[in-house]
């Protein structure tokens, strides 16, 4: 890592700090460059106060920064906000007409943005002003940001274009031809460092759409609406069917329909949503019907922090739903494995028809990372869907393996029933005793495969990311991670091998059925294991006891519905 | 005919003696039957109570859902696979009560279905309680001072909804009601046929006799094309009750919308996978 740079763009909703943003990171992106973005938001559309952060360096980046080398601040709130973070030496970028700013020392860089935008035009171009500024403060060719632009605004049409061109060239040269000393760092480019830029709901959603995804019905609802909005763009080149439902019970209902039918179906929601579903998703377990849901986490209870983030709803997700049957519970450390994972969900939800949850945050849903190009070869939506039924075809055989044949209407001449109530093999209502051993026994049963499936921990040891076949675990300090903390406490390892630690982080993407044998090996010797999540309870480390028996030695908690810092982190230890 | 019924469920049916529900079953089969459905290319939808034990008693395809979750389900079956029959057998209370919200939203979305309420104005399964559509001063076990909220109007509500095709009936008039049955599957998009049924166990209010001396078929002068004077019929209760077609109009599918939008999506069929890696490009 020959460089590591922050950048906070901070102002009010509605102002353009994610016109800003997107300026910035496709043309660090195109140069080759690693970003990892995070946006901090308040729930409203106008007004507040929010801001992105973006770190730039030559290495992958998987977390935020609680300090910033440049400051973009677009109102006086901002800068009193954050100037006390950004040290000697750092940028901050303020419109001299519109910001009050009390005794600027030599960190402040005065741009009249305002102005230099209506000399172009409008006002409304100060945003690309702003982003010229601060691609020539980081010695960023001009270059690629034009191409975006024409890009960008293509729709819009020439006029639009060619004056946002002339707002980029002001605001890159009026930087140059007023702070030329100003000397940031050395930016190389590395132009043949093919990457993609994606962040965790795009990333769910396409995974959605290369797992074979054929139908989705939610309701709106923060943090999760990026996931289901992604895929209803794509829902006519896809051949999806998408619905807006009236409320989360219709949405988890109309899936199960259509996973009647023979759809690979899903749902998107968060924690309020997902209370509603409840009920539907028992009615999945006892149906046996495949369907994939996707739990964006906030901070609770009701309301709670509504744009902000957590990982409170983990062990609600194991049990959700009203009396006893299998689930998968998945939860991606970073958007690369949310992909795979999505599609792995919907095969697995079809292979053993059982529910399958893929658990996301806000920050995780929000934050924008740079990765090598997923490989669509890697994981294939794979159908276990027999093609030929009998006539005297059971919906719920009772099979060896607890998965039985799954039809779908006109398949043939055959009829069936799917059931709410405790049912036969051949769907109908029963309340025989002996029957009900049966059916919670073949449900039950279906653990046994679905333990040796996709969703080993990953446990990374220093620089090493160890593949699951590692037996045992070598550091003496082992950092316990599920879902988006994976960048945060990988970091803190990275710093602390530094130190000459020995120091390990167990990720776990799958959560259910637990990878009880895995943790185990992993965690046996270890003189200290500490759990960081995102919750007031530990939650992770309460399951891990259950699981295995094996009790943390400590907790690193955060649930101000702000995402870790590896400096939070390092402070707690 | 009767010999031919495919749809002819052998097995043992847990209704009361004397219930209107055998009645709306002979109706539904007829209605199938005299269409030339196959068992195999029918699914019939329910959530939670007497109405919607109907599905097991039938040889056809069954969903048998939650309680007031049935037109949901109804919805992600047929968009999926639009050359289903779905019928959705449900009840007052399922309907009307617990599912309310969903009605609402079914008949906006417009999807072809035909929706079937078995309307007793009594909930049967929990043993007696007030229903959606119970009558002002019914008293029984949890409203015993007489039910003090006003009865849910389903026809009036659903041509204000303008519902494609809004029909009562009367469960004992077995030709009748499966003629509208008919007439409902073969409407494209949402038909509701609200059916007056007694329940001999709990309503001793709207009895046979109740019934029988107040239902009358509309004449063939009555108009359902008109929307005002299908609402001015939708108000018409007390010691007369009109049964028939009350409401007909026509608006695009829900169906139709996805067959314009080509969106026809196959089981088993997987993503294209140079489309999918053209995804790979926008990030």
């Amino acid at each position: 890592m020959s460089f590591d740079i922050s950048i906070k763009i901070a102002g009010q909703a509605g102002q353009g700090i994610q016109s800003i943003a997107e300026i910035l990171l496709k043309v660090l992106k195109l140069n080759g460059l690693h970003v990892f973005a995070y946006q901090d938001y308040m729930s409203r559309v106008r007004g507040g106060h929010n801001f992105m952060q973006v770190r730039i360096s030559d290495s992958p980046v998987y977390s935020i920064k609680e300090d910033c080398n440049i400051l973009v601040a677009l109102d006086t709130n901002s800068v009193d906000v954050h100037r006390n973070e950004v040290p000697k030496g750092g940028a901050i970028i303020y419109d001299p007409h519109s910001t009050m700013v009390d005794s600027p020392d030599n960190r402040f860089i005065p741009i009249p943005m305002n102005n230099l935008a209506k000399e172009v035009g409008s006002p409304i171009l100060s945003n690309t002003i702003s982003a010229g500024s601060i691609l020539a403060l980081l010695d960023i060719n001009k270059m690629d940001a034009e191409e975006f632009v024409k890009k960008q605004f293509a729709k819009k049409g020439e006029e639009v274009i060619e004056k946002n061109l002339k707002a980029l060239e002001r605001g890159y040269l009026y930087f140059l031809e007023n702070f030329r000393s100003w000397k940031f760092t050395d930016i190389k480019a590395q132009k043949n460092n093919k990457l993609i830029m994606i962040n965790g709901s795009e990333a769910v959603g396409f995974g959605a759409i290369a797992g074979g995804c054929q139908f989705i019905a939610a309701y709106p609802m923060s943090p999760s609406t990026g996931v289901f909005t992604y895929i209803t763009g794509k829902a006519k080149e896809f051949n999806i069917i998408s619905e807006q439902a009236e409320d989360e019970i219709a949405a988890i209902n109309m899936a199960l329909g259509a996973s009647f039918s023979g759809a690979r179906a899903m749902t998107t929601t968060s924690g309020g949503g997902l209370s509603l579903m409840a009920e539907g998703l028992s009615l999945a377990g006892v149906m046996e019907a495949p369907v994939v849901v996707v739990n964006a986490q906030r901070p609770g209870p009701a309301t709670g922090l509504a744009t902000r983030t957590g990982q409170e709803d983990l062990e609600y997700v194991l049990h959700i739903g009203h009396g006893e049957f299998p689930r998968f519970v998945f939860a991606p450390g970073h958007p690369e494995e949310a992909f795979y994972t999505t599609i792995h969900a919907f095969n697995l939800s079809d292979k053993y028809q059982v529910p399958a949850f893929i658990l996301i945050d806000q920050y995780f849903a929000d934050t924008y990372a740079t990765a090598k190009e997923f490989d669509l070869n890697k994981v294939k939506a794979i159908s276990s869907q027999p093609s030929a039924f009998s006539n005297d075809y059971k919906r719920y055989q009772i099979t060896k393996s607890g998965v039985s044949p799954r039809a779908y209407p006109m398949q043939g001449d055959f009829t069936f029933i799917a059931d709410s109530h405790e049912h036969t093999e051949n769907g109908h209502i029963t309340e025989d005793g002996e029957v009900r051993n049966k059916m919670v026994e073949k449900r039950f049963r279906k653990l046994k495969g679905m333990q040796k499936e996709f969703g080993k921990p990953t446990y990374y040891y220093g620089d090493k990311l160890v593949p699951s076949s590692f037996k045992k675990g070598k550091a003496k300090t082992v950092f316990l991670a599920w879902g988006s903390n994976y960048g945060v406490v990988r970091e803190t390892v990275d710093y602390l091998k530094k130190q000459k630690r020995s120091v390990a982080m167990l990720h776990f993407n799958r959560i259910y059925p637990f990878p009880r044998k895995e943790a185990i090996a992993f965690l046996k010797g270890a003189k200290e294991i500490i759990t960081v999540e995102n919750n007031y309870q530990g939650q992770f480390g309460n399951i891990l006891k259950a699981e295995t028996g094996i009790e943390v030695d400590g907790k690193i908690l955060k649930y101000d519905g702000r995402p870790f810092t590896v400096e939070y982190i390092l402070k707690r230890i | 005919m009767e010999n031919t019924n495919p749809f002819h469920y052998e097995g043992e049916l847990s209704w009361c003696p004397g219930c209107g529900d055998f009645q709306i079953l002979k109706s539904v089969e007829k209605a199938l039957t005299s269409l030339n459905k196959k068992p195999s290319e029918v699914v019939l939808v329910s959530g939670i109570g007497q109405a919607a034990k109907l599905p097991h008693y039938m040889k056809a395809n069954g969903f048998n859902g939650l309680h007031g979750r049935a037109l949901p389900p109804a919805f992600g079956i047929k968009s999926f696979n639009r050359d289903l029959t779905v019928l959705v057998t449900t009840g007052d209370g399922d309907c009307y009560g617990e599912g309310g919200n969903h009605l609402i939203h079914a008949i906006r979305r417009n999807i072809d279905i035909t929706v079937i309420v078995h309307n007793n104005q009594v909930y049967g399964l929990t043993k007696g309680q007030a229903s959606p559509t119970s009558e002002v001063g019914m008293v029984t076990k949890t409203q015993p001072f007489g039910v003090v909220s006003l009865p849910f109007n389903p026809i009036a509500f659903a041509i204000a909804m303008d519902t494609p095709f809004v029909a009562r009936s009367y469960s004992k008039d077995i030709d009748f009601t499966a003629d509208l049955i008919k007439q409902g599957i073969e409407t494209k998009g949402f038909a509701l046929i609200d059916i007056l049924q007694p329940c001999v166990s709990f309503n001793k209010i709207n009895t046979y006799q109740w019934y029988s001396q107040r239902a009358y078929k509309l004449d063939n002068n009555y108009d359902p094309t008109n929307r005002v004077k299908a609402f001015e019929k939708s108000l018409e209760w007390g010691d007369k009750i009109p049964i028939g077609v009350i409401y007909r109009s026509q608006r695009q599918t829900y169906d139709e919308t996805l067959d314009r939008l080509g969106i026809k999506p196959q089981v088993n069929s997987q993503p294209d996978l140079s489309k999918v890696k053209s995804l790979l490009s926008e990030f």
